[in-house]
């Protein structure tokens, strides 16, 4: 099986950027793109490099009309540099690249939105640097420590050959070396489960076969975690100041409610479960993230007059 | 295994605001209404393989500006089901939807229909032209043009050792597969990719019909081509024809031969399949409204 080494192209958007650039920071650029010019500006983080900014296809161009949308690409995807080296690719550098692509876009405050890494992502911006955050919106945030991992990424280990590729054995460096595609349709299948996702699924393994596995397993894999206790990651949530909201999935199958649960306890947030959704509501359940994005962000515009 | 009872009705993005049978030889045909607007459009049912859901893209849409009457093809939905061949004649059809112009005192419409639904308008539209204002063919079944070559091509009353394809359209398979029938018969309709939700919402208005009704709908009197011809150079009212380029089951020569039949305007949608409607509803749905803005514009 070969791995599609060309980006695919680009589909048409319902709505293209007003601005973007780069920010660079350690030798590493990370492109950014700014839609909209409303007084709140919505930072919309990418998840780990498995996918990059059009992962927010369906938020964008509804955000964009009322608020100041900010995308960029992850670090290992999209138009942002791949570095060969794990050190690159720490959760706290997906952090700092957030807050420069702020600062470049010349907004001191905003509603930080995140998905899965992304969500944690999110949260430790707001935590880290109170001043940058009108509110936090985790969808299906991973936190490391703050909970046990989801049963899926415990069966089998990662760096090891293995005898299988069935299910969840595809997780696994040799597998994605072997197989890429493979493994991007697996796992993209589990984390989209409604019937009717075959867009969805064909939208993520594209966006997936834009980066390779060295990179992704540098990423996901071999990058400092950034702390090491469940204590630490509990501080960390109890730091947070700002509005949260918490929504989980409850087929979501890379993220548990658990871990949901406890950043909504932790934070002082509002968890919303979403009944039939999987990992990436905001991609097969958009109108309704949409909208609980957008009455959050409204419900914090009024309390700021 | 054929499923007899109907599918849990799915959520209706509009409600009709009124509903009623008309029924013509004992047999009851079930018709809504939607809305309130001018001109009224009809939605013409097609081939009772399924019912007036098949519209559910369309209706909320078009019932924003206009009145808006579907009803269930005889042999599906919530119409009567006889096993006759001669209840599904076009002409029955055709009389059943002047019927329900009638019930619902609707003195001129505009036609919209979908393939095998094209022959119970153009009777209807040729034959009544003082009760319809326009018509719109989508992906018309008429035999003014050869369909691809496989395509119903197999003997339908015989039977064979195995049913592979369009050899489906089979009386025996059907009566052992109905459901097997619908799945391949309308992931034909849908050969567009991501079409998984359209194919199974067809195959459950399918499951609420049976094998039998199918099969008498199979002997039931069509348009023939000769007639369809004549048909087609009498129509008065205005004429639109939306031919999918990558319809599957028609092919696009009939559509295209339509719209030349009937001096009609023909646009060609690029990959679409059969279900355009289906599909590509907002494609459709503003073709519709432009058409029956353009009629309501000549008649003012």
């Amino acid at each position: 099986m070969s791995i599609a080494a060309e980006p695919t192209r680009e589909q048409t958007r319902a709505r293209y950027p007003d601005e973007e650039g780069y920010v660079e920071r350690g030798g590493v650029r990370v492109f950014w793109e700014r839609y909209g010019e409303g007084p709140t500006a919505v930072l919309l983080f990418p998840t780990s490099p498995i996918s990059h900014s059009r992962l927010w296809k369906a938020q964008i161009p509804y955000l964009a009309r009322r608020h100041r949308v900010l995308t960029f690409d992850p670090r290992g995807n999209g138009r942002s540099d791949r570095p060969a080296d794990g050190a690159a690719y720490g959760y706290w550098e997906y952090v700092e690249d957030g807050r420069a692509v702020l600062a470049a876009a010349g907004v001191d405050k905003a509603i930080l939105v995140g998905l899965c890494d992304g969500g944690g992502w999110a949260l430790m911006l707001a935590s880290r640097h109170p001043e940058t955050a009108l509110g936090v919106v985790a969808l299906a945030p991973c936190l490391p420590y703050l909970t046990p991992p989801h049963s899926n990424y415990t069966r089998f280990p990662f760096a090891d050959p293995l005898d299988t590729d069935e299910g969840w054995a595809k997780y696994n460096l040799h597998y994605w070396r072997r197989d890429f595609r493979g493994f991007l349709e697996f796992f993209f299948s589990q984390q989209i489960p409604e019937p009717h996702s075959t867009k969805q699924i064909e939208d993520c393994v594209g966006w997936g076969l834009e980066t390779d596995p060295e990179t992704l397993a540098l990423a996901d894999e071999e990058a400092p975690l950034p702390w090491g206790s469940t204590e630490e990651a509990e501080a960390l949530c109890q730091a947070v100041s700002c509005p949260v909201l918490v929504v989980h999935g409850e087929l979501d199958a890379c993220q548990t409610r658990e871990r949901a649960e406890a950043v909504a306890a932790l934070t002082g947030g509002t968890l919303v479960g979403l009944e039939g959704a999987g990992h990436l509501p905001q991609a097969r359940h958009p109108v309704k993230v949409n909208l609980l994005i957008s009455d959050f962000v409204e419900s914090l515009e009024r309390r700021t007059p | 295994m054929i499923v007899d009872q109907a599918a849990r009705e799915q959520t209706r993005a509009r409600d009709p605001d009124d509903a009623g049978y008309v029924e013509r030889n004992g047999v009851r045909v079930f018709w809504e209404r939607y809305g309130e607007g001018e001109p009224t459009v009809m939605l013409v049912p097609t081939w009772s393989i399924v019912h007036s859901r098949v519209w559910k893209l369309q209706i909320p849409y078009l019932a924003r500006h206009y009145r808006v009457i579907t009803f269930d093809p005889r042999g599906n939905g919530k119409s009567d089901r006889p096993i006759e061949a001669s209840a599904y004649d076009e002409r029955e059809l055709a009389a059943d939807a002047l019927t329900v112009l009638d019930a619902t005192e609707t003195e001129r419409a505009v036609l919209v229909s979908f393939s095998l639904g094209a022959h119970r308008a153009l009777l209807l539209a040729a034959g009544h032209p003082n009760r319809v204002s326009g018509a719109v063919f989508i992906c018309p079944s008429i035999p003014l043009a050869p369909r691809p070559s496989d395509q119903f091509s197999y003997p339908f009353e015989e039977p064979f050792d195995t049913y592979h394809g369009w050899a489906k359209v089979n009386r025996h398979y059907w009566l052992v597969d109905f459901r097997g029938f619908l799945e391949f018969f309308f992931s034909q309709m849908f050969t567009e990719p991501h079409s998984t939700k359209q194919i199974e919402d067809c195959v459950g208005w399918g499951l609420e019909t049976t094998p039998e009704v199918l099969i008498a709908t199979a002997h039931a009197a069509q348009v023939k081509k000769d007639e369809a011809r004549a048909l087609s150079s009498q129509i008065a009212p205005p004429v639109l024809v939306l031919q999918g380029t990558e319809d599957a089951i028609e092919g696009s020569a009939r559509g295209i031969a339509l719209a030349q039949a009937t001096r009609g305007k023909l646009v060609l949608l690029e990959g679409s399949g059969h279900g355009a409607h289906a599909r590509d509803p907002v494609r459709v749905n503003l073709l519709i409204r432009d058409f029956v803005e353009s009629i309501a514009r000549r008649a003012a």
